[in-house]
């Protein structure tokens, strides 16, 4: 899968990023930060080496808003004798994957950017074979992390940011559908959807609508919505390009959509609105998680505990702009005039997805691609 | 013996023995790991049973390939006899920059058709101009058709151009004199001549589009699935046995339709002649008939066909590079030279995108172009049916599933082959990309120069083997000047194969910094504008076309001598 497709930065915020660097290159000394305690700085002090931290590449190399350069500075401040590496396989976990599954070692340390879907692939595949380990319990600020956003009943997988799957609407030609029911009907060819075997926000939708019809019911409601007109293209670039470009007033697409477009110059901001049918939307959280050969071990969990650190928590709205995934974040004043949380957040867990998500993927792709 | 002498004598039989290791290592070795997935007879079965898979998805794929091939075909046609037979003010450069759409990543193609052809698109600005209005032309069978003519239709107008310029004019004269009229001097002189290329076009478009993955979804929908899409699924979900059955399934299908082509090709292969192609006509005809006059009318119609075919896609590509919410505006030109100068090491910078590309560009040619020529040479020579068969093997690296070679790779070559006593021996990085492209590119340079290659004289290599030239000697200074056309089409097919790939790029560019520029086009699209990713893929328009332009004259130096 596209990573890209998953999560996006920002479009005009090269202002935003020259500040940053400004900023770092202000701050070249080796005083921690007021917010980390001294009991922390001896160990930090101590812990050394490099870390390979693993990530799909808009985490550090989206054209704008991404958070791998602030992060890795940061990290390297409060550990001044440790190096981040950023490594970004073209096929992100599953690249590990295929290595364990081919019986080779893994030599990153942590990998940034799980979803629930990976977890189950990851354990259908692999079986005993352990790629990560469960760590949630050793670290000391997991206790931070909200309880509905855990996706991993292992504790592998730490979440540090989520996003909602909402639609995004033109104001300016359509109302807010509102509800499942009206998507279907008049609304269905109005609607630009992912194709869920290829784009994360497909997939979400479709999960969302077995959610709402359950597995006896989806089918059905999806044979409305093509009835009724409406477009699965492939992946989210091309949806979203035939949504800014007026083909079609709605798209399927992540309830954060408005961070970005206010930050675009002379945008109006009407053509960006938030739909949640029935008030809800499919929560989408983000997790990261330390690879069991890791090599620098002590390392990674100090990074793992960095990500969720409530400075750390506090700038990744801004930078990856997602929801921060624990209790004590400060997004800032424009996430929180921007981004919309809808009032009943759904979602599945690994359990009620685990043995069923590829059945009903197959059975929606072959009932679509008809 | 001399040793320049002795090397001379086995050149080609050296070269064979380097091109089969390089396809042996680099395709070969990956496709087999990963189509040993591939379940017994049992899971063929399972395929043919399942009527989903063969009505709705191998149907519908060959059915949009079929139509897609017939509308290349005939939109590729009247460009090259256009640029073959007529001489205007830039038509060398007109005819090099012809293979520019087929270097364009997917993605680019989506923004400009989007851009032009879509409800608010440039298109339905200019109609409505004239009081018309369309709509929206996208998302239905047509718009793909016509996407997979706009990449394919430059294939068959070069390799066709490429064979009308080594005609041998005095035939047509022949018969003529002989009272032949000029249709039937067309049709039994001319016409078998062109047909190879012509075909061979056909056939080339007919694969591409069988495997067509992103544009079928991107700019149809999800209805007009095809094979590589239920692959790509499939792989996604690590369902490897599954994918291997459809993409064995797959290549077996474009095997089996080269090499029935080529067993077709050897019964024509037949004529004797020089390259002299017959003199060019003006725009602006000395004496103006009726039939001149028409054929005239009949160009500048065409013209206009692909002014909004290619152009249009193109040109929109660029406005929307220059393009912000409020108007024209350069900031994403910003953002790349601010990317070039501040980014860090592990973000993609625009400059080295380009160099590699460059650099991986002429390293293929270089690569590709004698890989090529020698199998054209050799399959020459075998023309009985097992010769055709290898040839068909030969032309392999364009017959197999495009994600399927990608995993192979990475399970192959990235992760490294497992060897007796030195251990695991991994491939990666520049040298690895550059064999790569040339796996890929090399079947161009057989199928330009190969039906160019069949119809030589004989009797003209003969002469010079008896005079004492080695077959190499023969190859070089007697064979290829006659086929020049074809060498330098071939060279520049190799050279856009190498610009335009990615999927192979990606992952043996893993961990390294030999991206190139469609995988940075590719990776600023993390966004929700276009801009920086339409500005980089403008970058890769402009660095391309004048690659190409300067490809086409230096051969062209060689090739008008």
């Amino acid at each position: 899968m596209r990573r890209r497709t998953f999560l996006t930065a920002g479009s005009t915020a090269l202002a935003g990023l020259a500040g940053c660097i400004g900023a770092g290159g202000s701050d070249g000394t080796e005083t921690t930060t007021s917010t980390t305690s001294t009991a922390n700085t001896t160990a930090q002090a101590e812990l050394s080496g490099t870390l390979n931290v693993a990530t799909y590449s808009s985490f550090v190399d989206a054209p704008s808003s991404s958070p791998g350069k602030w992060v890795k500075r940061q990290f390297e401040k409060e550990y001044p004798k440790a190096t981040l590496q950023w490594q970004t396989p073209d096929n992100e976990v599953t690249h590990f994957l295929q290595r364990k599954a081919q019986g080779l070692d893994v030599t990153t340390d942590v990998y940034v950017g799980l979803n629930v879907d990976h977890l189950i692939t990851i354990d259908e595949k692999l079986g005993d074979r352990k790629l990560f380990v469960p760590m949630a319990d050793s670290l000391s600020n997991y206790g931070h992390v909200k309880d509905d956003l855990t996706f991993d009943p292992d504790g592998r997988a730490i979440p540090y940011d989520t996003g909602y799957i909402s639609l995004v609407y033109d104001g300016t030609t359509v109302d807010d559908p509102g509800t499942f029911d009206a998507l279907a009907g008049e609304y269905a060819d109005d609607l630009i959807v992912e194709n869920a075997q290829q784009a994360a926000t497909g997939r979400a939708f479709l999960l969302w609508t077995v959610h709402e019809y359950g597995p006896d019911g989806y089918l059905d409601y999806w044979q409305r919505m093509t009835d009724n007109g409406v477009k699965v293209l492939g992946s989210w670039d091309a949806a979203y390009t035939a949504y800014s470009n007026g083909e079609r007033p709605i798209v399927v697409s992540y309830s954060t959509d408005r961070v970005y477009a206010h930050r675009e110059e002379g945008v109006n901001m009407d053509k960006h609105r938030i739909g949640f049918p029935n008030g809800q939307g499919y929560a989408n959280p983000e997790g990261m998680a330390k690879f069991a050969d890791a090599k620098n071990p002590k390392l990674a969990d100090a990074f793992l505990d960095f990500m969720l650190s409530k400075k750390v928590q506090s700038k990744i709205p801004t930078l990856n702009v997602q929801f921060p995934a624990t209790d004590w974040a400060e997004p800032g004043e424009e996430f929180r005039k921007y981004a919309k949380e809808p009032d009943q957040p759904v979602t599945y867990s690994y359990d009620d997805l685990k043995g069923n998500v590829e059945e009903w993927v197959e059975q929606w792709a072959r009932q679509v691609a008809r | 013996m001399q040793p320049g002498r002795w090397l001379e004598r086995r050149a080609l039989a050296l070269l064979a023995v380097a091109t089969s290791a390089v396809l042996a290592v680099l395709f070969y070795y990956p496709v087999a790991i990963v189509f040993a997935d591939a379940g017994g007879v049992a899971s063929f079965v399972d395929v043919f049973a399942d009527e989903f898979l063969v009505r709705e998805i191998l149907g519908f794929t060959a059915y949009q390939a079929a139509l897609s091939t017939l509308a290349s075909v005939a939109l590729g046609l009247p460009g090259a006899y256009v640029l073959s037979r007529y001489e205007f003010p830039g038509r060398r450069t007109v005819r090099s920059l012809t293979i520019l759409p087929f270097v364009m990543p997917s993605i680019l193609v989506v923004i400009g058709f989007v851009a032009f052809f879509g409800e608010q698109g440039l298109l339905n600005d200019l109609l409505g101009l004239a009081g018309l209005e369309v709509g929206s032309l996208l998302y239905n069978l047509p718009a793909i058709i016509v996407a997979h003519a706009f990449y394919n239709a430059p294939l068959v107008a070069r390799v066709t151009n490429a064979a009308w310029e080594s005609v041998d004019a005095r035939e047509v004269e022949t018969a003529r004199s002989l009272g032949a009229g000029r249709f039937r001097a067309f049709v039994d002189v001319l016409a078998p001549q062109l047909l190879p290329a012509v075909l061979t076009g056909a056939l080339l478009t007919f694969i591409f589009t069988f495997m067509s993955f992103p544009i079928v979804l991107e700019l149809g929908g999800f209805e007009y699935a095809t094979v590589e899409v239920w692959i790509y699924g499939l792989v996604r979900d690590l369902d490897y046995a599954e994918a291997a059955t459809l993409a064995v399934l797959e290549t077996g299908l474009s095997l089996a339709l080269t090499y029935a082509y080529l067993r077709y090709e050897a019964r024509q292969a037949s004529a004797s002649r020089a390259a002299r192609p017959p003199a060019r006509k003006r725009f602006l005809p000395d004496d103006v008939t009726t039939g001149a006059a028409l054929e005239r009318v009949g160009v500048g119609a065409y013209g206009l066909v692909v002014a909004v075919v290619f152009g249009g896609p193109i040109v929109s590509t660029v406005v929307e590079s220059v393009t912000g919410p409020s108007g024209f505006t350069l900031r994403y030109y910003a953002f790349l030279v601010e990317r070039q100068a501040t980014g860090a090491a592990f973000q993609t910078k625009p400059g080295v995108a380009v160099w590699n590309s460059l650099a991986f560009g002429v390293g293929t040619l270089l690569v590709a172009l004698p890989m090529g020529v020698v199998v054209a040479a050799l399959a020459d020579r075998a023309r009985s049916r097992w010769g055709r068969a290898v040839e068909a093997l030969a032309m392999a690296p364009f017959a197999v599933s495009g994600l399927m070679v990608g995993l192979g790779m990475l399970r192959g070559l990235v992760f490294g082959v497992p060897l007796p006593v030195v251990g695991r021996v991994r491939v990666g990085g520049a040298l690895a990309i550059v064999a790569a492209h040339a796996v890929a590119a090399y079947p161009f340079v057989v199928r330009s120069v190969g039906p160019m290659l069949g119809t030589v004289d004989r009797r003209t290599v003969e002469s010079a083997r008896a005079l004492g030239a080695t077959r190499f000697r023969a190859l070089l200074d007697v064979e290829l000047p006659l086929v020049a056309a074809g060498v330098v089409a071939g060279a520049a097919f190799a050279f856009a194969i190498s610009i335009g790939e990615f999927d192979s790029t990606v992952i043996l560019a893993t961990g390294s910094t030999s991206y190139t520029m469609p995988v940075a086009v590719e990776r600023y699209l993390g966004n929700r504008t276009l801009g920086p990713a339409t500005a980089m893929g403008t970058v890769l328009l402009v660095v391309t076309a004048v690659s190409f332009v300067v490809v086409d004259r230096l051969g062209g130096r060689w090739e008008y001598g």
